[in-house]
């Protein structure tokens, strides 16, 4: 068979061809037997072996049949060869793997039904599809208990399988080894040094995420919810203009935890510690549920359809039309633009305050990831549309000149906190959009209830102008409805016009009004986000 | 004649007795009144004895510190086919996972027993009983409380000495 070339950036990358379980596949030089097989669709079951760490080969379980081959090898670390014919689910291998996990389950405790990884466990997975019935072992089980390590960590010794993940994480990724493994052979079990913990780790929560068990669980998520339970929703970390990409675990309408999703250009297969804590705010109960219009006997809650003809009317009687806006860097790309449609229409201008870190917190293993300074997913996004930032490092002040203003004043998300009294008391009309109830902007002309965006569909844009979608993880409250919809439906009646009715419409009004995204679509973002257009490669775990 | 009218001849009444029929049906019930063998149970002041089998309000079976075995791993609710378990769990002073909530819905529950089949601890239980009825509507969800201090014996769903059928 003669070897095929193909140009993969500058370096010539040899292609090997190599059979399967019977499937032919193609896969380039250095490719892992493992990688291989899941490319066509065959998991071979790994413990060590993690697509973001090195592979030290030393689970075992990975072990699969090459012909002519002395004996199995471990497909983590036996790369491709012409020619190769490999057999996963032979007799030989399969028979190797249910005794690996047999020796595993001699001191890993059947507690499932407390452990918090029940349910995503991949020892539960690999046994229950490859294991044996009936457990032969006659020796009581070593029991270890637990202990904290600091941070997020929590570690059940007896059900630790000494992957060895988590301190190859620290040692390699985090390039902070608080992790190490103490004792030998089937004493040994992972421990810190002394009273160094976790909590000097900015990165350390990523440890639990890569536990293939319940050995490391998370205290914030200790008994909260059953894996089985939770519905995962692909979402973009609000915490910072990184922009990692996240899933959302809710149930009950309740965010429960935020997991890093695997996208190699921007977060790999981590997320900080500081973006992973900070769900609690998508909770919140003191939400705005109805439009309410300010009369003199008070607030009004009305229907949006009322509320709209109402604020329409109040535009067309306001002498001066100039709208001075703030809006949040915490709303989609979408929510903002329709802001800046507004105002590019009636004339005036728009700011945004967003709260700055002192310093990043990079993960010195991985390139390009780190905890940026601006603190709002969404800073370059609004900054792109024309928005000017002001006000301090807390996200607070700056907003003096609002109180002069005599025309329309629009807020959008921001709730104003650090504002004490009635925010822009001259102007002829206030409006705020928000999700929250806000004292400075209780007696606004008019309150609109908007969703967050975890109750949306929409895009947030990175610090490098990155755009990334994110999808509707919550049902919003009452009568919420996507800024983007009800700001669209308001200019459309100011211009006589139709609004856009759904997300991938108004993103691409967004788009004709920004540069720098021209030619992007929801659907050539996908799931990986752009401008890049590069297909994100598939990456496991 | 008129549409849909029907003339019915009726027998000749010379020739038919009821008294007979009449005499038959008093000897009949006579026979029974005498009969030593009653049908009829009197119940409530007599219960009808109920299967080993018989699945009725649920038991929570505690441990001998009067703790819940229930360790709230999730899965009667999650087997459950009427949605009528309501758990929360957490963790108690001693690191031990346990149930802060643990509610069935009685008039929700079909009383199938996948509760007590699938706990992994024996800790929920059908129980041998059905006179459960209250006053109102509210005392039907019993807590975990109210399902500790069930006493009924519990249901057999299976016969211990061979718990897997075989």
């Amino acid at each position: 068979m003669a070897k095929k070339t193909s140009k993969g950036g500058d370096a010539q990358i040899e292609e090997v061809t190599l059979t399967i379980d019977g499937q032919e596949v193609t896969v380039p030089e250095g490719t892992t037997l493992l990688q291989a097989a899941q490319g066509v669709g065959t998991e071979v079951p790994h413990y060590c072996y993690h697509p973001g760490l090195s592979s030290p080969a030393m689970c075992r379980l990975c072990l699969v049949e090459v012909e002519g081959a002395p004996k199995l090898l471990a497909s983590c670390t036996t790369t491709v060869a012409e020619g190769q014919v490999v057999l996963t689910q032979s007799e030989e291998a399969t028979r190797m793997r249910r005794g690996v996990l047999e020796f595993y389950l001699l001191n890993h405790p059947l507690d499932c039904p407390i452990c918090d990884q029940s349910g995503e466990c991949d020892l539960q997975d690999y046994v229950f599809a490859e294991g044996r019935e009936h457990g032969r072992g006659r020796d009581a089980k070593r029991v270890l208990g637990r202990d904290d390590f600091g941070g997020d960590v929590l570690f059940y010794g007896d059900r630790c399988v000494m992957c060895t993940r988590c301190v190859r994480f620290m040692d390699e990724i985090e390039e902070n080894p608080l992790l190490t493994v103490v004792e030998r052979g089937n004493r040994s079990v992972i421990d810190t040094f002394f009273e160094e913990g976790l909590d000097q780790a900015a990165w350390g929560g990523n440890v639990v995420d890569i536990c293939p068990v319940g050995a490391l669980v998370s205290k914030d998520f200790l008994h909260k919810a059953r894996a089985w339970d939770l519905e995962h929703t692909p979402s973009i970390c609000p915490n910072c203009s990184q922009g990692c990409n996240i899933e959302l675990h809710t149930r009950d309408n309740l965010v429960h935890r935020m997991k890093p999703r695997a996208n190699l250009e921007v977060n790999g297969h981590w997320i900080c510690d500081y973006g992973r804590g900070r769900y609690e705010w998508l909770n919140r109960g003191d939400r705005l549920e109805a439009p309410v219009m300010f009369t003199e006997s008070g607030n009004r809650a009305m229907g949006w359809k009322a509320a709209l003809e109402a604020l329409k009317a109040r535009i067309d009687d306001v002498a001066e039309h100039s709208v001075k806006a703030i809006v949040s860097p915490f709303w989609s790309n979408e929510d903002l633009g329709a802001v800046a449609r507004l105002v590019e229409s009636l004339g005036g201008g728009v700011v945004f305050r967003s709260p700055q870190a002192d310093e990043e917190i990079p993960l010195s293993g991985y390139e390009g990831l780190a905890r940026r300074k601006g603190l709002a997913p969404n800073e370059r996004g609004a900054e792109l549309l024309g928005c000017v930032r002001v006000g301090d490092k807390a996200g607070q002040g700056g907003v003096d000149d609002f109180a002069d203003h005599e025309g329309v004043v629009l807020v959008l998300g921001d709730s104003l906190d650090d504002q004490l009294e009635r925010f822009a008391p001259n102007a002829a009309l206030v409006v705020y959009l928000g999700a929250y109830t806000s004292s400075a902007l209780a007696s606004a002309d008019f309150q609109f209830p908007v969703t967050t965006f975890a109750e949306q569909e929409g895009t947030f844009t990175n610090h490098v102008g990155r755009v990334q979608r994110f999808w509707p993880a919550l049902k919003g409250p009452g009568a919420a409805r996507p800024a983007w919809l009800v700001l669209g439906a308001l200019l459309a009646a100011l211009q006589d016009e139709e609004g856009p009715s759904r997300a991938e419409q108004a993103f691409s009004l967004v788009v004709d009004s920004v540069e720098s995204y021209e030619g992007l679509s929801y659907e050539s973002i996908g799931a990986g986000g752009g401008p890049t257009g590069e297909p994100v490669p598939l990456a496991g775990d | 004649m008129a549409i849909n009218t029907k003339v019915i001849q009726r027998p000749d009444p010379r020739r038919i007795s009821y008294l007979r029929a009449a005499f038959k049906g008093m000897a009949l019930t006579l026979r029974h009144m005498l009969s030593p063998k009653t049908v009829t149970q009197q119940y409530p002041e007599e219960q009808t004895e109920l299967s080993p089998r018989w699945r009725g309000t649920h038991v929570m079976e505690v441990h001998a510190d009067g703790r819940p075995k229930c360790v709230a791993c999730g899965l009667c609710p999650t087997v459950c086919p009427a949605n009528c378990i309501r758990l929360v769990g957490g963790e108690d002073d001693q690191g031990n996972r346990y149930p802060i909530v643990f509610e069935i819905d009685e008039f929700r529950c079909i009383f199938c027993g996948m509760c007590q089949e699938v706990c992994p601890v024996e800790a929920i239980h059908m129980g041998r009983d059905f006179e459960n009825s209250e006053y109102t509507r509210d005392r039907f969800v019993y807590d975990l409380d109210r399902l500790m201090q069930q006493d009924h014996p519990s249901a057999l769903l299976w016969d211990p000495a061979d718990p897997a059928g075989e």
